[in-house]
C-alpha cells in the first residue's frame, strides 16, 4: 500500500520533470543496508536486487551525510570508482540528483532522479520539484507508520 | 655468467608480492583493527546498561550503532581485499561467495555451474583464477549492460576450464586488447601460471571469456 503510493509520486515526478529514471531507496529495518524499493522509467529489474552499503554509492552517501548529491557526466569527476555507483551502471545513467528522505527527523531514505542521454543536468527548478516529491514521500511514510509497525 | 630472470618471472614476482601485501593488510584489518573495534563496541554496550539518564543512554546507543556499522565496513573491506575462503576452503567456495556479493551489489543474476571436483591448486594459482574471474565480472558490470551471466567451471583430469558468458553489448576484442590494461592483465596473469585466456565477443550479442589451466596429475 505504502510503496504503491510512493510509486505514484515517482511516476508523477518522472512526468513532471521529464527525466528518464526515478528511484526510491530506503534503509532496512534491521541493519544499515539500503535497498531500492520503487522505480519509474527503469530499463530492467536490477534495482530490486541491489543492496547498498551505508555510506557507499549515491544512496549510501546521501543518507550518511543527510545532504543532496549531484552527479554530472558519470563516470567522469566522481568520488571513488564507477563501481561504487551500481544504480548509475544498472540504469545506464549519465546525470543524477538525489535527496534524503527523513523518518522521525533522521535520514533513512533517498529519492533519485536520473538522465540517460547527454541532455541538461538537473537545474534549480527540477531540484526543487525533487525536494517537493521527497516531502510528499515523507508525509506518506508518516501516514503509514502504523502499517509498518504491524 | 648467470642469466637474468625472465619477464614472466619478474611479472610473477611483482604480482605475488602485491597479493601478499594485500593479504597482510586484509588480515590486519580483520584480526587487528576489527577485533579492537569489537572490544570497544562491547564496552559501549556495557556502558549503555550501566548509565542512568535517557539522553546519555540514547547517545551511547547511537555511538554503539555507529561503531557496529564501522565494524561491518572493516570486515567487508577485509573480505573484498582478500577473501579468506580462498586460502581455507578453495577457489570454488571463494568464487561462489563473491558471486553472491556481486549479484547483491550490481543486480546482475549469475547462473553458476561447477562440473567435477576441485583439485587442490597452489595458492597463487587459486588467487590468479579468482582475480581474473573478478576482473571479467567487474568489466561486465561496468561496460556490458547485461542482465545475466553464465559461469561454467569444468574440472577435467588434466585441465581446468572456466567459461564466463554475458549477454550484453559486446565489443571489438582486437581493439580493446590493444587499449585496455584490464584485459591485457587478465591474459598476462593466466600466462604466468601456465594457462590461457581467450576472449571472443559479438556486438549486440555478448562476450565469452574462456580460461584454461593445465592440471598436474
Amino acid at each position: 500500500m505504502k510503496n504503491k503510493s510512493i510509486a505514484r509520486v515517482c511516476d508523477e515526478l518522472l512526468l513532471h520533470i521529464q527525466c528518464d529514471f526515478v528511484g526510491y531507496a530506503f534503509q532496512d529495518r534491521i541493519g544499515p543496508n539500503i535497498r531500492w524499493l520503487v522505480a519509474a522509467g527503469n530499463r530492467n529489474d536490477k534495482y530490486k536486487r541491489i543492496t547498498v552499503r551505508y555510506g557507499k554509492g549515491i544512496a549510501g552517501r546521501v543518507i550518511s551525510t543527510d545532504r543532496p548529491m549531484m552527479i554530472a557526466d558519470f563516470p567522469n569527476n566522481i568520488l571513488g570508482k564507477a563501481l561504487e555507483y551500481p544504480i548509475m551502471l544498472a540504469e545506464n545513467l549519465l546525470h543524477s540528483y538525489a535527496v534524503p528522505i527523513h523518518l522521525n527527523g533522521i535520514a533513512k531514505g533517498v529519492l533519485l532522479v536520473g538522465e540517460r542521454k547527454n541532455k541538461r543536468i538537473f537545474e534549480e527548478e527540477q531540484q526543487k520539484s525533487v525536494q517537493k516529491a521527497a516531502i510528499k514521500i515523507e508525509e506518506l511514510m508518516n501516514t503509514h507508520l502504523d502499517e509498518d509497525r504491524w | 655468467m648467470e642469466s637474468l630472470p625472465s619477464r614472466n618471472q619478474i611479472s610473477s614476482y611483482i604480482i605475488q608480492s602485491q597479493e601478499e601485501e594485500i593479504k597482510r593488510i586484509a588480515l590486519e584489518l580483520h584480526e587487528g583493527v576489527g577485533q579492537t573495534l569489537y572490544s570497544v563496541f562491547t564496552g559501549f554496550q556495557f556502558l549503555e546498561t550501566s548509565v542512568e539518564g535517557d539522553s546519555l543512554k540514547g547517545y551511547i546507543h547511537e555511538m554503539g550503532e555507529l561503531l557496529e556499522k564501522t565494524i561491518q565496513e572493516v570486515r567487508l573491506l577485509a573480505v573484498e581485499l582478500h577473501p579468506p575462503t580462498l586460502t581455507t576452503l578453495g577457489f570454488i567456495p571463494a568464487l561462489k561467495s563473491y558471486l553472491k556479493l556481486y549479484t547483491s551489489t550490481y543486480g546482475i543474476l549469475v547462473d553458476f555451474i561447477n562440473d567435477g571436483t576441485e583439485s587442490r591448486l597452489p595458492e597463487h594459482h587459486r588467487m590468479t583464477l579468482f582475480r581474473v574471474c573478478q576482473e571479467a565480472l567487474v568489466n561486465i558490470a561496468k561496460y556490458a549492460d547485461s542482465l545475466q551471466i553464465e559461469i561454467n567451471v569444468v574440472w577435467k583430469s588434466d585441465c581446468l576450464e572456466i567459461l564466463v558468458k554475458d549477454f550484453g553489448k559486446g565489443f571489438d576484442v582486437d581493439k580493446e586488447v590493444q587499449q585496455s590494461a584490464g584485459i591485457a592483465a587478465m591474459i598476462e596473469r593466466m600466462k604466468i601460471i601456465g594457462g590461457n585466456c581467450i576472449i571472443s565477443s559479438v556486438i549486440g550479442e555478448g562476450t565469452v571469456i574462456k580460461l584454461f589451466l593445465p592440471l598436474q596429475s
